[in-house]
């Protein structure tokens, strides 16, 4: 019987975000499916929602042609379907052996569990496909392709007949992508339904029968992999309405000296990245996720440690060991993940404000509170924070105002920012709160500051950036002006093969 | 009209502040222990008692107050006890051996705890070994340097110090008026310590790192010196506390302080300061501790078993925790929406 896995208009939304709308597409047995579309397109959330992890608000999933419920991921392994993500989901200091089979060891008479019949079992499946692998080896000392190959085994194991791989060759040389490969071969000649989301487009040809395209959350194009080309593809991906979101912007037209220059700058993430931002400029960097956008970042901002090259603030060299060090130097950081890295989420608005110059609103050792109130509601005032009161945690303010409590404090007047870092500042935020922070950014360069701004979402780096540097496996690939950058130029330095 | 609001309005943020619930619990066991103690005629409510409850806090507010500090900063020293009987070995041998005054067995007591602390945060800042590891290895190794330290000049055997001396005995034992010299450094202690944690930049950065120390640390605040500085406090105010047993005895013992490990932990916690870091005062902590104790020596007045009051101490504790992972677990509930 021919094992299919279809998916009839679902829908899933989050606060502010509609992430899938009615997508439908039926994956057979015996072919890759790739899922492909840019970064927030989807994608995850599909493979969540099949895995059991997350439950659609609308549609429905048809196993085999009936349909089925998954409430957690438990039952959605039950159901034979199986998720290997990134992140592997392995115990490193177990066996192999007892990885592939977790939850169904085999027993001895006497109920204790039969080492030798595991060691066997585990042998028959790795001899299968045919991988150099000792069953009795810690997970933790395999290498990352083989933790992966082990991963898939354990999927195999169970008797899962819809895998569904979630980038699997990131972290894979060439020569473990195509042990990956033959791995996913076998599979679909065993009548799997294997399901393949990947950003890399070569892989995509390489491997996949069928293609589907999300963006924002749809389904744009069914493609056979046969009868597309990667520029037919690349449109399918990037090809929206736009809209006037960024045509009412009022920008700044004139920059000033350059006030920030990175020449050659080499970390443990980083090689060789030069380029620079002048006053008043906005200055985008692009590339996908692990690219070494945020890497950047992070040395300019003193937490990763710099190993080569040179960071020059407003004409002058400096060495930059802590973030203290970059403040002290005029440059601010609005980091990547709010909550996480941000903001100190149990803390009042006040309290969030004043952490990057507490010491400055000291009389002797003693916090001014009159001064901080006036400082804090001065960010308010300025940004249209959206609060009840100063005092409020800023667990209680929504995403739009916790990253206006962000900005806030980085632009206060205690605090002279001449270089601006914004790593991802509209990530889950509202339409409506975007547009605001794009006015906000311009806002920024007209009052002189360089900003370096990061973002995944293409339309944005490319509408609101005076330039744009594409990053690709730690390096810049390249820069472009905002006439002359389209979302299938970056996307096609930012995809390059690294040579 | 007004008044009536300006009276609910300061009466209800008095009523959500957690110091007040625990002062109410306070008032309420002092109640219980009384009628209790009157119906087995005899009675609780006298100023003696009272007196006894605070002099008995004497020592345990200094490992609370250093608990506390680290508590808000988000970690843990569970060396504070063993440090403390190494304090007070060393001014005891100072002063009953080596014939120091008193006030440089004091300082060399302080400052050999302070290197003890400074080795903790080492540790913990720099080696990055998890506190709960680094601050039970250093309970070790500074009780076997206590042991090592009293047996020198006797034969290499460990044994208790005795030493006479006027000034350690005022300081243990002596009164100001009908109140004990050390209630009142305690009560300054809670009043100086309490200051810098609520009004100081420094306060405040102390509870941004408890509350997240990588968005602290992003914004420029250096959380390993603070971290630092809260460990070498938590060791010399654990110092302070192995001065005062010794001072009180007038001998510095090997058992010092031994039933006092979690003390200051369980008094820091009980006043309302969570264990995610990040938030409380002093003034929980000194409420937490007075109803430690006042639980323990009430069930005692009362005649209640003093294994059972052990037990039920255990109790209370895990009654304050449970209520602050509840609140926890609310707040993030909050978070995620």
């Amino acid at each position: 019987m021919l094992k299919t896995l279809e998916f009839r208009k679902i829908g899933k939304s989050y606060p502010g975000v509609r992430a899938l709308d009615s997508v439908s597409f039926k994956a057979e047995g015996g072919k890759v499916l790739a899922l492909v579309g840019e970064n927030g397109a989807g994608k995850s959330t599909l493979l969540k929602i099949m895995s059991g992890d997350q439950k659609a608000d609308e549609g429905e999933i048809l196993l085999n042609g009936k349909p089925v419920d998954f409430p957690d991921p438990r039952a959605a392994i039950a159901a034979g379907v199986a998720v290997i993500y990134q992140d592997r989901q392995l115990i490193p200091n177990m066996s192999v052996m007892e990885n592939i089979f977790p939850d169904n060891l085999p027993r001895t008479r006497l109920g204790l569990f039969d080492k030798n019949k595991l060691y066997t079992k585990a042998k028959e499946i790795i001899n299968t496909f045919g991988l150099p692998i000792d069953p009795a080896e810690q997970v933790g000392r395999l290498n990352v392709a083989y933790q992966q190959m082990v991963e898939i085994m354990k999927a195999y194991a169970r008797n899962a007949d819809i895998i569904a791989f979630d980038e699997p060759t990131a972290p894979l040389t060439d020569a473990e992508i195509e042990i990956l490969f033959d791995l996913i071969l076998k599979l679909k000649a065993e009548g799997k339904v294997v399901i393949y989301v990947s950003h890399r487009l070569a892989e995509i040809f390489k491997i996949a029968d069928d293609i589907v395209v999300l963006k924002d959350g749809r389904l744009v194009k069914l493609l056979k992999a046969g009868e597309t080309s990667e520029a037919e593809l690349i449109r399918a991906m990037v090809g929206r309405d736009i809209g006037d979101t960024y045509a009412n912007l009022s920008r700044n037209e004139s920059f000033g000296k350059v006030m920030l220059e990175v020449k050659n700058l080499t970390t443990q993430y980083l090689r060789g990245v030069s380029f620079r931002v002048r006053e008043g400029e906005i200055v985008g960097l692009a590339g996908l996720v692990g690219s070494g956008r945020t890497e950047v970042a992070r040395a300019l901002f003193g937490v990763d440690a710099v190993t080569g090259g040179e960071i020059i603030v407003n004409g002058r060299p400096v060495v930059l060991k802590s973030p203290g060090d970059a403040i002290k130097h005029g440059i601010a950081l609005c980091p990547e993940d709010r909550k996480e890295q941000g903001l100190v989420m149990g803390h009042s608005l006040r309290d969030n404000v004043i952490m990057p110059f507490i010491d400055r609103l000291c009389k002797k050792i003693f916090v001014n509170r009159s001064k901080t109130t006036a400082v804090v509601n001065d960010a308010v005032k300025k940004y249209a924070i959206k609060t009840p009161s100063i005092e409020k945690t800023v667990a209680e303010l929504s995403g739009g105002n916790q990253q206006k409590v962000i900005l806030g404090r980085w632009t206060s007047e205690m605090l002279k920012t001449k270089v601006l870092i914004l790593d991802e500042p509209t990530k889950g935020i509202d339409v409506g709160t975007k547009r605001e922070i794009y006015q906000t950014i311009c806002d920024f360069a007209k009052q002189g500051i360089a900003v370096l701004f990061i973002s995944s979402e293409l339309p944005e780096v490319i509408n609101l950036s005076d330039s744009i540097i594409v990053m690709n496996n730690g390096r810049v690939a390249g820069s472009l002006t905002r006439g002359e950058a389209t979302e299938e130029k970056v996307l096609s330095l930012a995809m390059q093969e690294a040579s | 009209m007004e008044k009536t609001n300006i009276y609910k309005k300061y009466f209800s943020s008095l009523v959500h502040h957690k110091v007040f619930t625990l002062f109410l619990l306070f008032i309420v066991m002092v109640g219980v222990f009384t009628i209790w103690s009157a119906l087995r005629g005899s009675s609780f409510l006298r100023f003696a008692i009272f007196r006894n409850i605070l002099n008995s806090l004497v020592v345990t507010s200094f490992l609370a107050i250093g608990a506390g500090f680290l508590l808000v900063g988000g970690n843990i020293d569970l060396s504070q006890a063993a440090v403390g009987a190494f304090g007070g070995i060393i001014l005891a041998a100072a002063v009953g051996k080596w014939g120091l005054p008193w006030y440089a067995g004091i300082m060399a007591a302080l400052a050999l705890c302070g290197c003890l602390g400074a080795i903790n945060a080492l540790l913990i800042t720099k080696f990055r070994i998890p506190f709960f590891i680094a601050t039970l290895a250093m309970t070790l190794m500074a009780q076997g340097l206590m042991y090592l330290i009293s047996s020198i000049g006797n034969n290499g055997i460990a044994a208790n110090i005795n030493f006479q001396d006027a000034a350690l005995k005022y300081i243990g034992t002596g009164m100001i008026g009908p109140i004990p010299l050390g209630i009142i450094i305690m009560l300054l202690f809670f009043i100086v310590y309490g200051v810098i944690l609520a009004k100081t930049g420094f306060g405040m950065k102390v509870k941004f790192i408890g509350g997240n120390a990588i968005a602290a640390g992003l914004a420029g605040i250096n959380a390993a010196m603070i971290t630092y500085i809260l460990f070498v406090n938590s060791a010399v105010l654990s110092g302070v506390a192995g001065i005062f047993t010794a001072a009180r005895l007038g001998q510095g013992s090997l058992m010092a302080l031994q039933t006092n490990q979690f003390t200051g932990i369980t008094a820091a916690v009980l006043g309302g300061i969570s264990f995610g870091g990040g938030t409380g005062g002093m003034a929980g902590v000194f409420v937490g501790l007075l109803i430690l104790n006042t639980f323990q020596i009430g069930m005692g007045a009362v005649g209640v078993n003093p294994f059972w009051v052990q037990v039920f101490t255990g109790a209370l504790l895990l009654v304050a925790l449970t209520a602050d992972f509840v609140t926890q677990a609310r707040s993030r509930k909050a978070q995620a929406a």
